[in-house]
């Protein structure tokens, strides 16, 4: 019985080696933008409150912080001083943190004062139609992107990020 | 359906999956430990510091390894959110808290593990459907009656399979015949986890490749599957006594 089944075993373990070598990948796979770590960003072109405007794809080569948030959304205040602080230390290295607004379900007129309250001196821009929300499947508020060089989403933060861990996925991205 | 769930436990909600499974597969294991002579008790501490050890590990593995930020920000070693975590060095800190736990309270390797087979079996579980909520561990672009569209595509639902797939391994490790041996029913469930785990690789899309071929999980898998085999193998034949030793 021993050797029967020391056999069938053995015949398993030739069986998974067969099964690695049927499956290996041939081509490299082509992925179309999606909103999950390892694919590349879904591009937008959007308005900032100062009326400049901002497209995802012209900052390829630089560190892009996408982050979705709105004035009534308690943990999206909570990460705003983080972030200015993220923006001030790591711009001169090459990130950018891009902080959308869900325009479409937020005040537009609670914008300026809540800008103005946390001091932030990133681009703020405007989802006003929700395209944004709509292509990053936006479930909850914040949402965090931190996308490469390359275009590729690295990492999604769904909900607040800290500073720490704010600095670190940063830091990662900028080596 | 499918996307009602996903709503329904949009991370970080898919953590209350994590942690029912947790609750289910601790009870299910302490109703079973006396048939492995463990006391309940005894596998409860074992699961909770084993737990407790898991999640500070992780923390402050993660917290060490990116001490530049955490210098500069400190108290974030104490937010709540599970980003800043890395699953290896809490793996690591759990095995090290339960490897001394264990000997402490003479706990008898084997007869342990195979008490500690349905809290696995039931997380595998939970795993799969948190993997489904987050839309992590996504399947390879299919044409398939079953595909679920996800990431702009239709795909296998390879978070499905790997749900089913543990619910099949836990139905099978929870209807076993008790094993002649102490470890056999661990090894039954590590050698079919590893299995199904092999086999589901070939689906999914999301590895990391290596030698730009071979999909890292399915080649660990296999390193898995083989070690469980040779133990399975070692301890029926009385190779491995039943304190574990040799």
């Amino acid at each position: 019985m021993q050797p029967t089944r020391r056999l069938f075993f053995l015949a398993i373990l030739a069986a998974g080696l067969a099964w690695i070598g049927i499956s290996a990948r041939t081509g490299a796979s082509n992925l179309s933008a999606a909103p999950q770590a390892g694919f590349p960003a879904p591009d937008f072109s959007l308005q900032s409150v100062d009326g400049k405007t901002y497209t995802l794809s012209n900052l390829r080569g630089q560190v892009v912080l996408v982050n979705l948030w709105a004035t009534w959304c308690p943990p999206c205040r909570a990460e705003m001083p983080a972030m200015q602080k993220a923006h001030e230390e790591y711009q001169a290295q090459g990130l950018v943190v891009l902080a959308v607004n869900a325009t479409v379900q937020d005040e537009r007129s609670a914008i300026a004062p809540f800008l103005t309250e946390y001091g932030l001196t990133f681009p703020v821009l405007l989802d006003e139609t929700g395209q944004v929300s709509s292509a990053y499947q936006l479930r909850s508020l914040p949402s965090s992107f931190f996308i490469d060089r390359q275009g590729l989403i690295r990492y999604v933060v769904n909900g607040p990020v800290s500073e720490a861990l704010l600095y670190a996925r940063i830091e990662e991205l900028l080596k | 359906m499918i996307e009602l769930f996903r709503s329904l436990f949009t991370p970080p909600r898919h953590l209350i999956l994590l942690v029912a499974a947790v609750w289910l597969g601790q009870s299910l294991a302490e109703k079973r430990a006396a048939r492995h002579q463990v006391s309940a008790e005894a596998l409860g501490n074992l699961i909770f510091y084993g737990l407790a050890a898991y999640l500070l590990g992780g923390r402050l593995y993660y917290a060490l390894s990116h001490l530049t930020a955490y210098l500069k920000s400190p108290l974030s070693l104490f937010e709540l959110g599970v980003s800043s975590f890395d699953p290896l060095g809490g793996g690591a800190a759990a095995l090290l808290t339960l490897l001394v736990y264990g000997r402490r309270q003479k706990l008898a390797l084997w007869n342990t593990l195979d008490a500690l087979t349905p809290f696995l079996a039931i997380l595998a579980i939970a795993l799969g459907l948190s993997h489904l909520a987050a839309g992590s561990a996504y399947g390879l672009p299919a044409d398939l009656p079953w595909a679920i569209s996800l990431w702009n595509a239709e795909r296998h639902p390879t978070q499905l399979y790997e749900a089913l797939a543990a619910l099949l391994t836990f139905g099978l490790a929870w209807t076993l015949k008790p094993a002649p041996r102490p470890g056999l029913l661990f090894l039954t469930f590590a050698a079919l986890t590893a299995g199904w785990q092999l086999f589901l690789g070939a689906f999914r899309a999301d590895d990391v490749l290596w030698l730009g071929r071979f999909p890292q999980g399915q080649v660990l898998a296999w390193i898995a599957l083989a070690i469980s085999l040779w133990l399975y193998e070692r301890i029926n034949s009385g190779d491995i006594h039943e304190n574990g030793n040799r």
